[in-house]
């Protein structure tokens, strides 16, 4: 492969059209900047929405007048549950231990020292493997005779619905969003080429009355796209990186910001790993959008 | 050309102007220097054999709207042939040529050149026959952001040639279409003459057995058009076939060659050593 003689007829045609190059180049920049925002956006969007869907848990009380047998009963049914992958974890909080957690939660742990007795059930704290799961975990104990008569059962229904539906649409909006700012840069970028493919068609003609062939005329347009791919999506990964550390480090190195609470960083995808799919996006997008329009001026 | 020694060739002695190269040069071994790049062989599609270089089988030429370019054109053009072909414009000159080199594909008939069918020939094979056939126009088609010796150069480069090919024979077939000294002008940078030289080093730099030239006189002065003529004469005593479409009446009147006349698509006149009107004296342009 001649690659040298074809970078060389690139750069020429790039100094050639300067204008259109550096359209062609912000074109990639602007879409390279925009996946490259809204790539993590998503993907800590989705992290925030899986934390809260891993918190739902199902509480299963235990009447303070079941016997032993009863209760080692239940626990079996839902040890059970784990086994066969349903549940992640089975955890027991006796009366006692109830009685300290609140006495934590609360301001002032003083008013539950009137207390005459412990007034809260023990109960087995169960973790589904998915969110999904907690139907089967009610229906598997629901009528079990250790079941505490007027807690039963709780765990918080409509929330993990609501969180798993917004889940499932966050995750197929943000892959029909990247779909379409793909394919819009891919468009875009084309178009551009297209300009400079249009301004220089005696060019192209001349060229295929020589005898250039097809892929001959095309490498040097290819890798121009490439170039132009390639340098806007550096110059916007320099932008994003220049986002990353000057707003958002700093936003989530407050202790109390919304951030850290609801979501974690590492659910996001790493910096260099970011870096190296937008430089490849740069440069596809390049070569896609001018391969694409370059078959339409080379036919016959 | 290095040693400029004559090999016996007849002298050419029908035009003698100022444009042409002063050395008295041979163009013979830029067309019989050993083949030395496989490449090459593997790209000429021409079929070896004794047949004409083009021959035109019953061609007609029908354009969307019913215009007629060419109207039931048969003739042949033999090897080392040289051939004007003259007509009005909208004769179907231009046709004819886009023709052979499958600009354009005949709507019945068949084109053949150097042996190839084009009617049969796949798309993937047609820069290959434009590598065969060395092509001129009127108005020159150089690449404009491209040097001189660039524009040659790019001819070279699509046949393959290696950069060290490529330095030794632009400056080469440079000079022998007298542009020494101007390798680095841009096409804007030269005289019409001089870039017309510029398109046909480019035509001749891959040695083709068939040169075309459209109108390679229409846009210049007649003394320059004798010089350009010249040229393409010596090309033409290299053994390359040469067809030359023009209107320039003086030049073909001058040179005696084969002429074919072409009227409304059809072949009207087709004459050896003729000049450019029939022998009524009738004007054809």
């Amino acid at each position: 492969m001649r690659l040298g003689m074809f970078f060389r007829e690139a750069l020429r045609s790039i100094r050639a059209n300067a204008a259109i190059s550096v359209a062609a180049t912000v074109t990639a920049l602007i879409a390279v900047f925009i996946l490259g925002a809204f790539i993590p956006s998503f993907m800590y969007v989705r992290s925030a929405v899986d934390a809260q869907t891993a918190k739902v848990d199902v509480d299963v009380y235990i009447a303070d007048t079941a016997t032993v047998p009863q209760v080692n009963a239940l626990r079996e049914k839902l040890d059970g549950l784990r086994t066969d992958g349903t549940v992640a974890a089975v955890t027991y909080v006796s009366k006692d231990d109830a009685l300290r957690i609140m006495k934590e939660r609360l301001r002032d742990p003083s008013v539950l020292d009137e207390l005459p007795s412990n007034p809260l059930p023990a109960k087995f704290n169960v973790k589904p493997t998915e969110a999904e799961n907690a139907d089967v975990i009610v229906a598997a104990v629901k009528d079990d005779p250790a079941l505490d008569p007027t807690e039963g059962i709780v765990y918080p229904e409509t929330t993990a619905d609501r969180l798993l539906t917004a889940a499932k649409f966050v995750q197929w909006a943000g892959f029909i969003l990247i779909g379409i700012l793909l394919l819009a840069a891919v468009l875009l970028i084309g178009n551009t080429i297209r300009l400079s493919i249009f301004a220089r068609r005696r060019e192209v003609e001349v060229m295929r009355l020589v005898g250039a062939t097809n892929w001959f005329i095309r490498w040097p347009f290819m890798i121009e796209g490439v170039i132009c791919g390639l340098v806007g999506a550096v110059v916007a990964v320099a932008m994003l990186w220049g986002i990353k550390v000057g707003v958002v480090d700093a936003w989530a190195a407050g202790a109390d910001s919304a951030l850290t609470k609801t979501g974690s960083a590492a659910g996001t995808i790493a910096f260099p790993l970011l870096t190296l799919v937008l430089v490849g996006a740069g440069a596809l997008l390049g070569a896609v959008g001018s391969g694409i329009t370059l078959r339409r001026f080379l036919k016959v | 050309m290095s040693d400029g020694q004559d090999t016996g060739r007849p002298e050419f002695t029908l035009v003698q102007v100022a444009d042409t190269p002063s050395s008295e040069d041979d163009l013979a071994p830029m067309f019989t220097a050993p083949v030395t790049d496989g490449k090459r062989h593997r790209n000429d599609i021409f079929r070896p054999g004794p047949g004409p270089m083009v021959e035109f089988r019953g061609v007609t030429k029908t354009y969307g709207g019913g215009a007629r370019g060419l109207d039931g054109v048969s003739l042949r053009i033999g090897t080392g042939e040289f051939v004007f072909l003259v007509g009005p414009s909208g004769s179907g000159k231009s046709t004819f040529i886009r023709l052979i080199i499958r600009e354009l594909r005949a709507t019945t008939g068949e084109v053949i050149v150097g042996g190839r069918d084009l009617s049969t020939l796949r798309r993937g094979k047609v820069p290959y026959l434009r590598r065969a056939i060395g092509c001129v126009f009127q108005d020159f088609r150089l690449l404009p952001d491209r040097t001189a010796a660039e524009n040659v150069a790019y001819a070279l480069q699509v046949t393959g040639h290696s950069q060290k090919d490529v330095r030794r024979r632009v400056p080469e077939i440079l000079a022998l279409v007298g542009l020494d000294g101007k390798f680095d002008r841009l096409p804007r940078e030269l005289s019409g003459g001089e870039q017309q030289r510029v398109s046909i080093a480019r035509a001749l730099v891959n040695h083709p057995r068939l040169l075309i030239a459209d109108e390679p006189t229409g846009n210049l002065d007649p003394e320059t058009s004798l010089g350009i003529m010249d040229l393409l004469l010596r090309i033409n005593r290299t053994g390359a076939t040469v067809l030359v479409a023009t209107h320039d009446q003086h030049t073909v009147d001058l040179m005696q060659m084969r002429v074919i006349a072409l009227d409304e698509g059809r072949v009207v006149r087709d004459e050896e050593s003729a000049g450019y009107h029939d022998e009524t004296g009738e004007a054809l342009a």
